[in-house]
């Protein structure tokens, strides 16, 4: 069964679409097109088109967005996870968090398997195995609260803790931490006081 | 402006209330005492904010005191909802009928009903050869159930010639394609069926496609026609397949600007059959292409710019995985209609 085809006089600009065009559409780009209203931020950022490259330019890589809402855990508990696997590259990311004992360890692992297959699927990535952790960070979810009795007919308010998990992968080999010893930290600042100069003098 | 203002409104509150409140544990009786007290001070001196020699407002809102923030699971025990229906009833709303069925239109058929088969070798043999001269000759009368669908369509359109029409099915394909490579998507909805609309279009929304027509090798001809009928006998819809040859070149880029798919300097041969239909009955329809039929002997199409991982076949724990002997399988070469 088919629906007519009753699409009212709608915008040419294809709302989903953040194309980077020129010209007259930039009068546009300010207007807020966005029609639903669960869409966050960060997941769209995987609406993103780039233009065609010319075949000169180097490859750009691929970039995937992923997130999970209102997990059941600390912001701050999870951050530590997030910032221990952050500029990993994707299996060993998965590794670690496999063998890691803490409640979030499972539910990010979840979120990084399901980024992996949506970037092969949806886009555009070659090899399952080429990418790695670019950010990764937690946030604070929204919280339930509850009446926490203390004695003397005291009470407090207690909160349900629930955090956002959001991460971006990006296809290439993990770029490697620059390594700065301690004789380029001195060179550095013998060089920071090389520079000094006296202004206004003769 | 002179303002009311009620005298020891908040005595004991202000004694007790810290400024964080709502951290601290605070006494559940000590709230509620000050709340009781308040409430009734606050109304009662609300209502005697009249004053004569400077007329104020009658009734100022008086600011009651805040109360600590108590959570809503709290007050929520024992609230069954009664039945918001008899309630609305009995205030007066009248609700209109509700109907549980809804009209759809269908404005085309689902599918390509009694599908043209190409014949094999079409466009392959060169045109000086017999078969080659037989095939450009061969004339659509030869098949009588299309010369009756081209009569039954030429009692409700009768400008239709198969002549002029050929062409026509030509521009409503370049334009369509042009609309999609634009992604505009009302001109394509005109030019397009329903069915053949998300075909068209499923994955390409966050892609940049470059779709250009060079030339036509052959003129275009009609090969073959039918009228089908949907869910009512005299509801027809008239299906005919145009065939073209042409030069094409297509370029699919992915989101991040990767060419994925063709070259757009590289023109490639086609060789392809339309289905363009119309619902006839309707007088305001327009001729749409409604899909395409990939013979069964149709050429492999180019490989993607990527490697794809080919499931494996299904292994029972005790096997092993043969890499060297393992051949991929092969789609059947079926006709199919896309």
């Amino acid at each position: 069964m088919f629906l007519s085809a009753v699409l009212g006089p709608l915008a040419t600009l294809n709302p989903n679409k953040l194309q980077v065009l020129g010209g007259a559409s930039q009068q546009l780009s300010c207007l807020h097109t966005s029609i639903s209203l669960d869409d966050k931020h960060w997941e769209k950022n995987n609406r993103k088109v780039y233009p065609p490259q010319l075949p000169e330019e180097p490859r750009r890589p691929a970039e995937v967005y992923h997130s999970r809402r209102q997990i059941k855990y600390s912001k701050d508990k999870m951050w530590y996870l997030a910032k221990m696997i952050k500029g990993m590259s994707i299996d060993e990311a998965i590794a670690q968090l496999e063998f890691n004992d803490k409640k979030g360890a499972k539910v990010m692992r979840e979120v990084l398997l399901e980024a992996q297959e949506m970037a092969v699927k949806n886009h555009n990535v070659e090899y399952k195995s080429n990418l790695y952790v670019a950010e990764s960070f937690s946030g604070k979810g929204q919280y339930l609260k509850r009446i926490r009795y203390h004695g003397r007919g005291m009470f407090g308010i207690m909160d349900k803790v629930y955090c956002h998990y959001f991460v971006k992968l990006v296809e290439g080999v993990p770029p490697k931490p620059e390594e700065r010893t301690g004789f380029d930290q001195a060179k550095e600042y013998v060089q920071g006081l090389k520079n000094r100069t006296i202004i206004h003098s003769l | 402006m002179w303002c009311f203002k009620p005298e020891r409104i908040y005595p004991e509150a202000a004694f007790h209330l810290p400024y964080n409140w709502g951290k601290m544990a605070t006494s559940l009786t000590r709230t509620f005492g000050s709340l009781r007290i308040v409430a009734r001070r606050g109304l009662k001196n609300a209502e005697l904010a009249l004053n004569i020699q400077h007329p104020g407002p009658l009734f100022l809102p008086v600011r009651t005191k805040k109360r600590h923030f108590i959570p809503p699971a709290v007050g929520m025990k024992g609230k069954k909802e009664e039945n918001p229906e008899a309630k609305a009833r009995a205030a007066g709303i009248v609700f209109r009928q509700q109907y549980l069925e809804r009209p759809i239109n269908i404005a085309c058929s689902a599918g390509v009903f009694d599908p043209y088969i190409p014949p094999e070798g079409d466009a392959r043999l060169s045109t000086l050869s017999k078969e080659g001269l037989r095939q450009r000759t061969e004339q659509i009368r030869q098949s009588a159930a299309s010369q009756l669908a081209i009569r039954k369509v030429k009692e409700y359109d009768s400008q239709f010639s198969t002549k002029t029409f050929a062409e026509q099915a030509q521009e409503i394909f370049i334009e369509a394609h042009n609309a999609l490579t634009q992604f505009n998507k009302e001109k394509l909805h005109s030019l397009v069926t329903e069915r053949c609309y998300p075909e068209m279009t499923r994955g390409n929304r966050y892609k940049t496609i470059r779709w250009r027509f060079v030339e036509s090798l052959e003129p275009p001809r009609v090969v073959h026609a039918r009228c089908p009928d949907m869910v009512t006998k005299g509801n027809l819809y008239g299906q005919v397949t145009v065939r073209m040859h042409s030069k094409q070149t297509l370029a699919i880029y992915d989101r991040f600007g990767r060419l994925m798919l063709g070259s757009e300097e590289q023109p490639k041969d086609v060789l392809e059959y339309l289905v363009i239909e119309r619902h006839l009955v309707n007088p305001y329809s327009r001729w749409r292409l409604h899909g395409k039929i990939v013979p069964s002997w149709a050429p492999p199409k180019d490989p993607v710019i990527k490697t794809v991982a080919i499931p494996g076949p299904e292994l029972k724990p005790w096997e092993e995985f043969d890499a060297l002997n393992y051949e991929v399988p092969k789609p059947a070469a079926v006709q199919w209609n896309k």
